[in-house]
Parts: structure tokens; C-alpha cells; sequence
């Protein structure tokens, strides 16, 4: 006979503890942190092309200032060494000082040796 | 007799002490390092746009150092006016930057923050604005930006 109240309920149901979210949702986060990342990627290149612009910029602003500087000081150096070999020469006929060797109007900057 | 010195090898760099010719005009040479000159870079290149476009053209017509002479003194001239005005009017910003410019090596970037006191005084004393050609239309200009991506490095 049955006990009163009737028999227990069978646990037929699987006793399985939730163990974290689902596979879809780590698959859409992971999409989304990603998503975020590349988007972030883009702006920084974005930005990266404007800061390369930025420092070019300043330096093309600076380029004449420099050049200008640098130019005096070649011509300096220029008349410099003109007058050495005047100096030197001066005994050789027909010596052209400063003559270039090269028939061509075109401005060549001088050998870099340096004779002291 | 002259001996040869190898300049790679040498205990001291050649200077060559020949001052410059006397028929040339004597201009002081602006003496300022690099940070200064980047931080200053913008405000000269939009002060001495004339002269400096004027040089530059008369580069191209020749690249001997001695054709340009004259132009290159007005460069010098109008660059020194422009830092010896910055120096007057903006001292303050201006050192700011600069030191801030060293200590950072030398990118804009990581010194916003004086930067843009340093822009604002110079529009406002000067007149003076900062503007990188090239950059995007529509776009705010990247010295503008209030959140950019890249900001100073850790430490």
C-alpha cells in the first residue's frame, strides 16, 4: 500500500549548475570587445596620418630658417677655401682660382675633403 | 705643410675660422635649439610666410648658397623678430611648451595641454594661428581634438 500522502515524486529532471553564459553570448562579446578594438584601430590610423602631417608641417616651416643658416655658413666656408687656393696658387700661371671643372654653369657643391 | 686629417677619426672637429666676407651684411644667427624652434614652428611658418615662400623660390631658381644670401637674411631677420615677440608676449606658454616639448621627445602630441595655452596666447597677443595645410575639410584639426586615441606615453 502506498504510504499516505502518496510516494515521493521520481527526480527524473537533470541536475546540471548553471556554468557561465552560453557559447553564442561569449561569441557575441568577444565579437563586440573585438568590434570595438578595430574601431579604435581605425581612429588611432586616422590620427597617426594627421600627427605624421603635423610634424612634417613643422618641419617644412623650419626648412627655410635652416637652409638659410646652413647656406651662410657654406658660403662662408666657400670663400673661405677660394682664398686658400689663391694663397696657394699664386705662383702657378694662368691658375683660375675657384674655376669649376666642369663645363657646366650648374651649381655643384664642393668636395667634402677637408685638408687642414 | 698641410697634413690630412681624417674627420672620423679626428680628436676635433674641422671649424673653419674665416669670418664671412665683409661685403655681406651681418645678421645674428638665431642661436635657438630644437624644442623651442618645433614649438615655435607653426607661428613662423605663418608670420614669415613671404619671406620664407620668397627664399625658397629663389632656391629653386639656384641652388648655390651664395644667390639667396639676401633672402635667407630676411628669413633670419623675420624668425628672430617672430621669437623675440613670442618672448615678449608669451614668455610663460612659450617655455611651457618648449620644456615640455624636451622632456617629451619633441612630439606634439604628448603636450597638448601647453600647446594649446601657449595657441591661445598667441592668437590673442599676435594674432597668430596654428594651421597644418592638408589636413582633412570638415575634420577638427588634430592640435584641436579633445580625446585622441594617442595621448602621452605610460610610465
Amino acid at each position: 500500500m502506498p504510504p499516505p500522502g502518496g510516494f515521493q515524486e521520481i527526480r527524473y529532471k537533470r541536475n546540471l549548475p548553471f556554468r557561465g553564459p552560453s557559447g553564442a553570448v561569449i561569441l557575441a562579446g568577444v565579437t563586440a570587445v573585438c568590434a570595438f578594438g578595430f574601431y579604435r584601430l581605425g581612429l588611432g590610423n586616422l590620427e597617426k596620418r594627421e600627427l605624421q602631417r603635423e610634424r612634417v608641417w613643422s618641419r617644412i616651416y623650419l626648412v627655410p630658417l635652416l637652409l638659410a643658416e646652413g647656406d651662410r655658413d657654406a658660403y662662408r666656408r666657400q670663400q673661405a677655401a677660394l682664398e686658400r687656393e689663391k694663397e696657394i696658387m699664386k705662383d702657378v700661371p694662368g691658375w683660375e682660382a675657384g674655376k669649376s671643372v666642369y663645363h657646366n654653369p650648374k651649381y655643384r657643391p664642393a668636395e667634402s675633403i677637408v685638408v687642414l | 705643410m698641410s697634413v690630412y686629417h681624417k674627420p672620423d677619426s679626428a680628436a676635433h672637429p674641422y671649424k673653419d675660422p674665416a669670418p664671412l666676407p665683409a661685403s655681406v651684411p651681418q645678421v645674428q644667427e638665431l642661436g635657438t635649439t630644437s624644442a623651442p624652434l618645433k614649438s615655435a614652428a607653426f607661428f613662423i611658418g605663418a608670420y614669415c610666410k613671404d619671406y620664407n615662400d620668397d627664399f625658397m623660390l629663389c632656391k629653386g631658381e639656384n641652388r648655390d648658397p651664395a644667390h639667396c644670401l639676401k633672402e635667407g637674411r630676411r628669413v633670419t631677420r623675420c624668425a628672430q623678430d617672430l621669437i623675440t615677440k613670442m618672448r615678449e608676449n608669451c614668455l610663460q606658454e612659450f617655455d611651457k611648451h618648449w620644456n615640455c616639448l624636451e622632456l617629451h621627445n619633441q612630439e606634439y602630441n604628448h603636450c597638448r595641454k601647453p600647446e594649446r595655452a601657449l595657441n591661445k596666447c598667441m592668437f590673442e597677443k599676435l594674432g597668430l594661428i596654428k594651421t597644418i595645410p592638408g589636413s582633412p575639410e570638415g575634420k577638427t584639426p588634430i592640435h584641436e581634438v579633445k580625446n585622441p586615441v594617442y595621448t602621452g606615453v605610460q610610465k
